[in-house]
């Protein structure tokens, strides 16, 4: 999905999103998120304007007014101040936006927030009790597992889903599950190591 | 013309004059080799942290103070500011061209101003090309109808238009209401073709594409050349790179009455903060720069740029906060790269390996802007009495290039190395003795000690093992590099420390940490200094308020401009707080040490009081200033220096290289947090890896645009190409200033795709010419290899 804004014919992927979700097509989005889809069925057009939308995050059902074609990450960072959840390529292909639904680590760029309700969303703000940290956020902190921190909620979510299904996971099944995270800085190394450290424990 | 390649120092100068002199004795360089050098500084210096110093924290591995904030999304970006923290917040969305070369006919915003929600537009409507950020005023207007006269864009992704909305949403539905004309004009985006005679020319006025540096010169080529039993002599080839930092560029302006607030990410506050007064003519003092947390820089990040000045001026127009953040697309066609280059060298050396005569000729293209320079690695990076190296700028209708980690290293580097293994094999020598054989002259040069641990590490020996004369289809090999980058770590920086009567100590400068482990580099030396635990240091940093002068963060001198400064407040704070206490342990404020979080008199150690029930003798807080002073010569011009060894699997069949293993050896004088300078090892290797193998931005020549603007078409190395890093760390104590340290973010990634390509030639008997080592240049040199 090419993004050229002024050029004409071009689809760009809010315009895609919008025609997606309004004509039920959150199959065809939810092809796109990590690990195998469940498609989902809204026969109800919705939309254009805003509409009711009521998400489960980190254990808390919240009550949003949005268009049906904003995304997840959108509703969780600009109106649910939750932004530890990171928008980086917006399409896929970084994992810095990264949740659980469900259990499972999703793309939150490309899943429609109305696609996500009646599930369970959690973000790297509902790991940590307080200032208890989780034992892979703790091993993040003692392996230097972060650099600028900016794909580290990205990674932490994409590590919590394999780690919350095999606790302990194989040095492969943690390279496999980090392979769509994105890190610039080179923290690779040590969030490998953390993560090992973490599913040895 | 575009955002020149700063070195990234800030503009400020201490007006203080130098203080009077003095004499101090100081242990420098490796612990096995000491040495005793005697050094004249200001009065006012502290002794070096030199080989007898007995230092508690620095050195050791200190976990980012930031870390818990930043593993549970508690940590605040540029881009993490919503309404929610800024009522009445607009997003702002430029239109970009779509073409590489046309002229604007007309640009009717009218609809977009008229989309509910849209707060403010702007058109970009003067001149040929948005250039200097800082005339911004001059070239835009509010349109919403314009039919300019003499407006030219001169690559894809040139802004034209900017607007601001209530939500991103809105912006972007306005963007698509705009309806501009463009007459497209011929474009050349490839540097070989631009340099035709023939070519489109990208500067109007302009005579040629093609613009020449001066030469560099040392002693005489031709001497050198006559000299050589030996000549080698090649043209290799690097490709255009994204900086790809994770957080984009981003920036959040607010006008309150004359004053201005910017939440960016940047890597100068303080650079930022000087342009946006240049652009808005407006007093320093009147602008605030804020930059707290940020999600990587590369070089791509300095000044104030189009965002930061767009971000201001929709802020001004809407009457109303605004945020500018570019997306993927954006970022990757218009907020810099690293200029891609063709460099013919030749290289003479004598029988026994010395070095004759270096030749560089290079072109390279930083798009519509300047500075493509390659060779300057050649120069210094091995001894060689005669070099002449002629570097060209050529223009193309492309986004511009901006600095990358070590600008113009990691290219020259892979020229450099390439011909010298192929020196060592005309030679019949040993690549790694070749190297040994011509040493730069240098005090404290701890490369030989470097070069032999990490050929012992690598396995050196077992290269011979190797090569394409293995009967598997998998071929190893192992290559080296040596980086090297000057040393650019000095003056202006100014700290200040306060301790509190309830014991808390914080250390504030307007420095910024781009991710590299600044904030944690700031409480490891307050803490060592004052003889607390690093918790106990609260850190202030990224806000040009503090008006404490501070480099903007690049070319690898952050951390040792700012912590000699910082030692001096942490020092003064001290000084301070022993005055106060002195009485109640019975002492002179001279005797008294701070160690472990105690306060005593040396001759009474027993009688101490603790860090807290010395704080609480002071009435208020006490705070000491701590001035950054000049470098002591000759060491302050000592460059970083390091090796790097790769071991590569490349399979004949398919062309895949597989870099096994990296060793990467480093100094940089004294390391202060090993956590956080093994980082940045990790990922100057994990750069180069991908430079190596996998990036390159790609244009499509016909339509002149950028057909890999994504994460997903421009590929970066991830865990399954990631190789075992081994970080070798050698601490020659350079006695420039008084912690005793260098640098490290830049030379940790100059050599290592060089080291791989000798691995690769090593591994198949066969060289390739061009970066990045893809499958279907490994299979074309293979059947050539197979011809020949």
């Amino acid at each position: 999905m090419s993004k050229i804004k002024s050029g004409k014919g071009k689809v760009s992927r809010r315009k895609f999103l919008k025609t997606a979700g309004m004509a039920g097509g959150a199959a065809a989005v939810g092809l796109l998120a990590k690990g195998p889809a469940r498609a989902a069925t809204r026969a109800q057009p919705q939309g254009p304007g805003r509409v009711e939308v009521r998400l489960n995050v980190n254990g808390r059902e919240r009550v949003l007014k949005l268009e049906p074609r904003g995304t997840l990450v959108e509703a969780l960072r600009d109106h649910l101040r939750l932004t530890g959840t990171k928008r980086v390529c917006d399409h896929g292909e970084c994992g810095a936006c990264t949740v659980l639904i469900n259990g499972r680590a999703v793309c939150s760029c490309m899943t429609l927030a109305v696609d996500a309700q009646g599930k369970k969303i959690v973000t790297i703000e509902g790991l940590a009790q307080g200032k208890v940290l989780t034992r892979l956020q703790k091993a993040f902190v003692d392996h230097d597992a972060l650099q600028c921190g900016f794909c580290t909620p990205g990674m932490i979510m994409s590590l919590k889903a394999l780690l919350d299904q095999h606790p302990r996971a194989t040095a492969q099944q943690i390279k496999a599950a980090i392979a769509g995270n994105y890190c610039r800085c080179g923290a690779l190394p040590n969030i490998l190591k953390a993560a090992n450290a973490a599913a040895r424990v | 013309m575009y955002p020149p390649a700063r070195a990234g120092r800030a503009a400020r100068s201490p007006e203080e004059k130098p203080p009077r002199k003095k004499k101090l004795k100081a242990k420098v360089g490796l612990a096995e080799h000491p040495q005793i050098v005697e050094i004249e500084v200001p009065e006012n210096e502290l002794p070096v942290w030199d080989l007898d110093a007995k230092l508690k924290i620095v050195g050791k591995r200190v976990p980012r103070i930031e870390g818990p904030a930043k593993v549970t999304g508690q940590a605040k970006y540029t881009l993490d500011y919503t309404a929610e923290d800024l009522p009445g917040l607009l997003y702002a969305k430029v239109l970009r061209s779509p073409y590489a070369h046309a002229r604007v006919e007309s640009i009717d915003a009218s609809k977009a101003a008229a989309l509910a929600g849209v707060k403010a537009v702007v058109l970009i409507d003067k001149g040929q090309g948005f250039y200097a950020p800082e005339a911004l005023l001059d070239v835009v207007s509010d349109g919403p109808v314009s039919h300019p006269q003499d407006r030219e864009v001169i690559f894809e992704g040139e802004e034209v238009a900017v607007v601001a909305a209530e939500s991103e949403a809105i912006a972007e539905d306005a963007l698509e209401l705009i309806e501009v004309k463009y007459q497209r004009l011929p474009h050349v985006v490839d540097y070989e073709e631009a340099r035709q005679p023939n070519a489109p020319l990208v500067r109007k006025g302009g005579t040629s594409n093609v613009l020449p540096a001066d030469p560099q010169v040392v002693g005489d080529i031709e001497k050198g050349f006559k000299e050589a039993d030996v000549t080698i002599e090649r043209t290799l080839r690097v490709p255009v790179l994204l900086h790809n930092c994770a957080e984009s560029h981003a920036a959040v302006a607010q006008w309150e009455g004359p004053k201005l607030t910017v939440w960016a990410s940047t890597q100068g506050v303080n650079g930022f903060r000087d342009d946006l007064a240049k652009t808005f003519k407006m007093d320093k003092a009147g602008i605030r720069v804020i930059t707290q947390h940020m999600g990587g820089g590369f070089g791509s990040k300095f000044g104030m740029q189009n965002y930061g000045a767009l971000a201001a001026l929709m802020a001004r127009r809407a009457g109303a906060p605004v945020k500018l953040a570019y997306d993927r697309h954006e970022e990757s066609l218009a907020a810099g790269n690293r200029p891609n280059a063709t460099m013919w060298i030749k290289v003479g050396a004598k029988k026994d390996g010395s070095l004759t005569a270096i030749h560089c000729r290079a072109y390279g293209t930083a798009g519509v802007g300047r500075d493509a320079s390659v060779t300057s690695i050649m120069a210094t990076v091995y001894k060689c009495p005669n070099v002449r190296l002629e570097d060209s700028d050529v223009l193309t209708h492309v986004g511009y290039g901006m600095p990358m980690r070590a600008p113009g290293y990691p290219q020259g580097s892979f020229a450099i190395e390439s011909a010298m293994d192929e020196l060592a094999r005309e030679l019949k020598m040993d690549p790694l003795e070749l190297r040994r054989k011509n040493f730069v002259d240098l005090p404290l040069l701890a490369l030989d000690e470097m070069y032999r641990m990490g050929a012992e590490k690598i396995g050196w020996a077992r290269r011979r093992e190797m090569g394409p004369q293995s009967a598997s289809p998998i071929k190893r090999g192992i290559g080296m590099g040596t980086a090297v980058w000057g040393n650019g770590a000095g003056p202006p920086a100014m700290s200040r420390v306060t301790i509190s009567p309830d014991g808390t100590v914080e250390s504030a400068m307007a420095v910024q940490d781009l991710g590299v482990g600044t904030r944690t580099l700031v409480a490891i030396v307050t803490a060592e200094e004052l003889g607390v635990a690093v918790e106990a240091v609260k850190v202030t940093i990224g806000d040009t308020r503090l008006e404490l002068i501070a480099p903007d963060s690049g070319g690898s001198v952050t951390a040792l401009s700012i912590a000699p400064a910082i030692r001096l407040a942490a020092a003064h704070a001290r000084e301070e707080l022993f005055k106060q206490v002195a009485p109640a342990l019975g002492a002179k404020p001279e005797d008294l040490i701070s160690t472990d979080g105690k306060i005593f008199a040396r001759s009474q150690p027993e009688k101490a009081l603790t860090w807290q029930e010395a704080a609480a003798k002071l009435s208020k807080p006490v705070s000491g200033l701590g001035e950054r002073l000049p470098n002591v010569a000759p060491y302050g011009d000592l460059p970083l220096w390091g090796v790097q060894f790769a071991e590569v699997e490349v399979d004949t069949e398919t062309g895949l290289v597989r870099v096994v293993k990296v060793v990467a050896v480093h100094e940089a004088g004294r390391v202060i947090n090993r956590a956080t300078f093994e980082g940045q090892i990790h990922g100057g290797v994990m750069m180069g890896v991908g430079y190596a193998l996998l990036e390159r931005r790609a244009v499509d020549k016909p339509e002149g645009r950028v057909i890999n603007p994504n994460l997903e078409d421009y590929k970066m190395i991830g865990p399954e190409e990631l190789p075992e890093i081994e970080v070798l760390i050698v601490e020659p104590i350079n006695p420039a200033n008084n912690v005793g340290g260098k640098g490290i973010g830049e030379p940790c990634t100059v050599p290592t795709a060089a080291a791989i390509a000798n691995a690769v030639a090593h591994a198949l008997g066969v060289r390739i010419y061009e970066l990045p080592l893809a499958p279907d240049r490994i299979l074309d040199a293979l059947s050539r290899q197979k011809e020949a």
